[in-house]
């Protein structure tokens, strides 16, 4: 039974963040569904007196654009197989580095340093380690073939072309794997790291008195009780993940794709970022809410599984 | 006694053997750390030495590894092209006082979805995870009206308002207070300890590496926001860090000057890593000592 | 299941707000293509009004620009101008794009001609007709008179190509003034040309056979860079006189017989590695000109304003080579036409019309004030907008001074005075910037394929033209 006293006081806790939002996002959020609703909405438009069309042409637009189901399945695939990723490296690394005490502090702090790192020069070193300059139509001369495929000759094996002309879906995809997982590790690893700072040590103790195995350890108690923390980074990771864009200009550029194939792992958020660039503003929020409605069945979805799986 | 000398020979073996095994986890876990760092320290190494190179060298056909000659020059000018003091002050200001106002509110917040019960409590925070999932580009047209309307164009007010609630810490907090158990707080009423002290005590000692990533996070937020700022407060009293870096990053062809940008970037993210070098102890500082204690 | 069922209820009771909030009345007419300014009797009347200035330029051209606000107060004490840098130039687009609902414009704007077709849905920039055939004499604080609008020696001694730029928007209306131009030119590799008797090419037929000698010379290498596909691509329409986009309603034209022949022919001459691309090539193709080990260019098409990074670094003391500039290759040597770039100038809307009217003494002031023009050519490597600029003592001097090394962008700033009459600038419209960046893509893309080409080139240009009329 909830008592009334209770409530009173979760809504007085909650109240300066309400407010704020009911300012500061609700009604954006509203105003993005009204934009959705008026038949090619553009703000300049209405900034010049045109009224428009109540409608839902916009939607309709959205999801008929020929590429639209290429943009879905990009951002579909990059979650997919990026949050698991990071989140398994993330973890290994924040348990590994939670276990050593010499170096601790060290390597704590490099692998919080790209944090501090400015994302433009994060994008400006993937971009150039995977970039082929130079390579002739024949496909097999170029004047520097980058410092990745360097490894993989010196490994014996064939060089990849990764992000230049030619390059196949596949190279694409792996390049922005490596790159978004990379991107997403530290932020990660901060959160793990504190969240097993917290876990009180003599649950630890206990287990080494009654001499319980490392791995044991690991699933037993590492993992349950870092699961709230586990939950966090998963599902706001699929939240980032869903609305991933600029680690893509940042690889391929404007185009979205290497030349001969421009557009080519475009995703949602891409597509909202074109249309608001011609100041289209009605078809952005609308292919905005279509994308808020999927991550919100996956978001559903995820919480239905956490909830089973996590130890509160 | 032979049986008794095989036994003792056995147990040294066994510890041996332990030994050898500890090592070798001991060693991989180190090899795996110190791979990981160094594929994780390489951007930054890159933004440094590209801070260092001449906009030619920086344009390069085959990247150099090391500068061919070192320009320091790149810092005085990412220096001089604004007035760093003010923009220092400014982002400390408002890097401070959002911080501070941002962390009491997630506070409050998360303790009532992590421990109050009350009615539609899962429903709002589902609602609240969902406003996350907007791209935050769309609201900016919006906010622009309201900040607009409520006359609050350059002031402090603006920088520090409008983004006081972020729900990703509000969630992250509250996965934080979900680890801690609830008999404490159970006990806590029993003892007729009030929310707000129970809260102050117990609840956010526990979670201070999570606060302090928050703190981090949201400071990091101020030094490198630079969308929002420019459009509603870019007189020379309010201009942020970012934002007065920014313009030293164009040449006179609108090219951008990276090797400049670079620099101005080290220099903005310096006091940030010194901050975390500081704030890290904190961070690492086993809480254990404070969980239940008898 | 409740909470989804609540969700959904919230979604659908939004959705009944907004459609309640919606106006149900046909859209409406866009402001544009009417003169949406007169100039008010007696023009400006020397009240005190402040002029909110948004430009990208560095610390060493607002220098400049600041010793010329000086200038221009002592002629119109009362008008205050406030500059302020805005980032880059898609900065400056999207801070006024933004502001324009709110009615937060600035009054005058660094501008490209697809800013002012977006700034143009609201009808937010003066056209400047009424401004420039105004004939009202203004006096000024230092006891002389100016005319407001523009004499005719002054619209003469504008660079024809520059000034039409302001009347791209499909109705013949003059919407904006320029500032600085740059342009492309071919950049060359002076001592290896002279030293291998080979001609600087005028037309893309001597550029092929050219090529060819070149690569007689030297097999590994590719004989020319060209930096920007886009600006390729259009420049070739405008050579060919075929057809690219249009202000008018029919926005997207390039997908044409001519177009698909021109990109065909480049094809091929990729594939026999003649030339490269920057998308293509992986790296600035300048980096290529200038190598001095691997792989080289003899030749390399870039932006005028761009000079010293086509220059190569100083060996001991000396230039490896000496570097020559010319016009671009033409389809025909005596109808040249190379692209104009480059900021212009624009002014907002305002209530107040003193506003709008000191907005226009100022852009005049900057636009047609040679010294001016002389000293901001001379800072930023573009060129002046002015014929006269050329006959100012201190800018004939560093024409003067023009070499192939050490004053490089004297060189190039000569070579774009002397080709005056080929600039021309592509229809500015909302979405023409998707255009040229598909144009861009199409031809890269266009450049790398073999096999069944022409089928392939068809297709490529129907992608292209689905993507710039969905997103416009």
């Amino acid at each position: 039974m909830v008592d009334n006293k209770q409530q009173w006081k979760a809504w007085l806790y909650l109240s300066p963040a309400i407010v704020l939002l009911l300012v500061f996002t609700v009604w954006p959020i509203f105003n993005t569904v009204r934009m959705s609703l008026l038949e090619n909405y553009s703000g300049l438009k209405a900034a010049g007196g045109a009224v428009f069309e109540f409608g839902i042409g916009n939607f309709q637009k959205v999801v008929e654009y020929k590429r639209f189901k290429e943009c879905l399945t990009n951002t579909v695939l990059l979650c997919v197989l990026t949050v698991p990723i990071s989140t398994l490296l993330a973890l290994l690394i924040a348990v590994t580095l939670n276990s050593i005490k010499p170096l601790q502090k060290l390597l704590q702090t490099i692998f919080f340093l790209p944090y501090v790192t400015n994302s433009i020069a994060i994008g400006m070193v993937f971009a150039a380690m995977f970039n082929i300059i130079g390579l002739r139509p024949d496909g097999v001369t170029a004047d520097t073939w980058g410092i990745i495929n360097n490894v993989i000759q010196f490994f014996g094996g064939k060089p990849v072309n990764w992000v230049n002309q030619g390059s196949q879906y596949w190279a694409n995809m792996t390049v922005m794997v490596v790159y978004i997982v990379w991107n997403a590790l530290p932020f990660k690893i901060l959160v793990l790291l504190g969240g097993l700072q917290s876990i009180n040590k003599q649950y630890y103790d206990a287990a080494k008195v009654d001499g319980t195995s490392r791995k044991r350890v690991f699933t037993r108690i590492t993992v349950p009780l870092l699961s709230p923390m586990l939950a966090y980074v998963i599902i706001t990771g699929f939240i980032g993940g869903f609305k991933e864009y600029s680690s893509i200009v940042g690889i391929f550029g404007e185009t979205m794709g290497p030349p001969d194939a421009a557009g080519r792992l475009n995703t949602m958020v891409g597509f909202i970022y074109d249309a608001l660039s011609t100041n289209s503003q009605g078809r952005a929020s609308a292919a905005a809410l279509i994308l808020f409605a999927i991550i919100l069945a996956v978001t559903l979805f995820n919480n239905m599984v956490i909830k089973k799986h996590t130890h509160y | 006694m032979d049986n008794n000398v095989m036994h003792a020979k056995d147990l040294q073996q066994t510890s041996f053997n332990q030994k050898i095994i500890k090592f070798g986890v001991k060693f991989l876990a180190y090899l795996f750390l110190c791979t990981m760092a160094l594929i994780v320290l390489f951007p930054f190494y890159w933004m440094i030495i590209s801070s260092l190179k001449s906009l030619a060298e920086y344009r390069l056909n085959v990247p150099t590894f090391w500068p061919k000659k070192i320009i320091w020059y790149n810092y005085v000018e990412a220096f001089n092209a604004a007035n760093l003091g003010k923009l220092f002050v400014n982002t400390m200001i408002v890097g401070v006082a959002s911080t501070l106002l941002s962390l009491v509110i997630t506070v409050l917040s998360a303790f009532a979805f992590a421990r109050l019960e009350f009615k539609g409590r899962d429903t709002m925070f589902t609602l609240l995870l969902a406003t996350m999932m907007i791209p935050g580009e769309l609201f900016t047209i919006t906010n622009y009206t309201t900040v607009t309307q409520l006359n609050w164009m350059n002031t402090y007010t603006v920088l520090i308002v409008p983004f006081l609630v972020s729900v990703f810490y509000i969630f992250l907090l509250r996965q934080n207070f979900l680890q801690i158990p609830n008999e404490l707080y159970l006990a806590a009423k029993v003892d007729g300890t009030s929310d707000l002290k129970y809260l102050w005590k117990v609840m956010v000692p526990l979670a201070l590496p999570t606060l302090i990533s928050i703190t981090i996070l949201k400071m990091m937020g101020a030094w490198n926001s630079y969308m929002w700022p420019r459009l509603v407060a870019n007189d020379e009293a309010h201009r942020l860090i970012t934002n007065g870096l920014r313009n030293a990053f164009t040449t006179t062809t609108g090219d951008v000057n990276y090797p400049v940008q670079m620099a101005a970037v080290a220099l903005v993210s310096a006091p940030l890593f010194l901050v975390f070098i500081f704030l890290r102890k904190y961070i690492m500082a086993g809480v254990s000592r404070s969980g239940i204690k008898g | 299941m409740k909470r989804i069922l609540a969700l959904l209820l919230l979604v659908v009771m939004v959705i009944g707000l907004a459609a309640c909030g919606g106006t149900k009345t046909p859209t409406g007419t866009t402001n544009a293509g009417t003169v949406n300014f007169t100039v008010p009797e007696g023009g400006y009347d020397g009240s005190a009004v402040e002029i909110k200035f948004y430009h990208t330029m560095g610390a060493n051209l607002r220098e400049v620009l600041d010793a010329y606000i000086v200038e221009f107060n002592k002629l119109y004490p009362n008008i205050t101008i406030i500059s302020e840098q805005v980032g880059g130039y898609d900065d400056v687009r999207d801070q006024i794009s933004t502001e324009i609902p709110a009615g937060n414009q600035p009054n005058i704007a660094y501008c490209y001609p697809d800013h002012v077709a977006l700034y143009n849905l609201a009808g937010a920039v003066t056209t400047l007709d009424g401004l420039i055939d105004s004939t009202i004499e203004i006096t000024r604080a230092d006891g002389t008179t100016e005319t407001l609008g523009l004499t005719a020696e002054q619209k003469a001694d504008f660079i024809e190509g520059y000034y039409n730029e302001g009347k791209e928007f499909g109705d013949g209306l003059m919407y904006t003034m320029p500032l600085s131009k740059s342009t492309e030119v071919l950049y060359y590799n002076k001592t290896f040309f002279d030293a291998n008797n080979l001609t600087v090419p005028t037309t893309w037929d001597e550029l092929e056979a050219l090529c060819a000698q070149i690569k007689t010379i030297d097999p590994s290498c590719i004989p020319l860079g060209y930096d920007s596909e886009a600006n390729w691509f259009i420049t070739m329409c405008e050579q060919y006189g075929s057809d690219y986009t249009s202000a008018s309603d029919d926005h997207f034209l390039f997908d044409n017989e001519q177009n698909h022949a021109f990109v065909k022919k480049f094809n091929e001459w990729y594939n026999k590695g003649y030339l490269t691309t920057q998308i293509l090539y992986g790296a600035y193709t300048s980096g290529l000109f200038t190598a001095q080990t691997g792989t080289k260019s003899y030749m390399s098409i870039g932006s005028s304003a761009g000079a010293t990074h086509q220059r190569p670094d100083m060996v001991d003391g000396v230039y490896p080579f000496e570097v020559g500039i010319a016009t671009i290759p033409q389809v025909d040597a005596n109808n040249k036409k190379v692209i104009s770039q480059g900021p212009s100038l624009c002014i907002f809307q305002k209530e107040n019309p003193q506003e709008v009217i000191a907005s226009w003494l100022f852009v005049k002031f900057l636009t047609t004030n040679v010294a001016f023009q002389a000293e901001f050519g001379m800072a930023s490597g573009y060129v002046p907008v002015l014929k006269s600029v050329g006959e100012n003592p201190v800018y004939k001097e560093y024409l003067g001074s023009a070499d192939g090394g050490a004053y490089i962008a004297a060189l190039s700033a000569k070579i774009c005075l002397e080709q005056e009459s080929a600039y021309y600038t592509s229809p500015a419209f909302n979405g023409s910037s998707t255009a040229r960046d598909q144009v861009g893509a199409l031809m890269a893309k266009c450049l790398t394929l073999t096999g069944d080409v022409d089928s392939q080139i068809a297709a490529a240009f129907q992608d292209a033209i689905d993507e710039c009329e969905y997103h416009s």
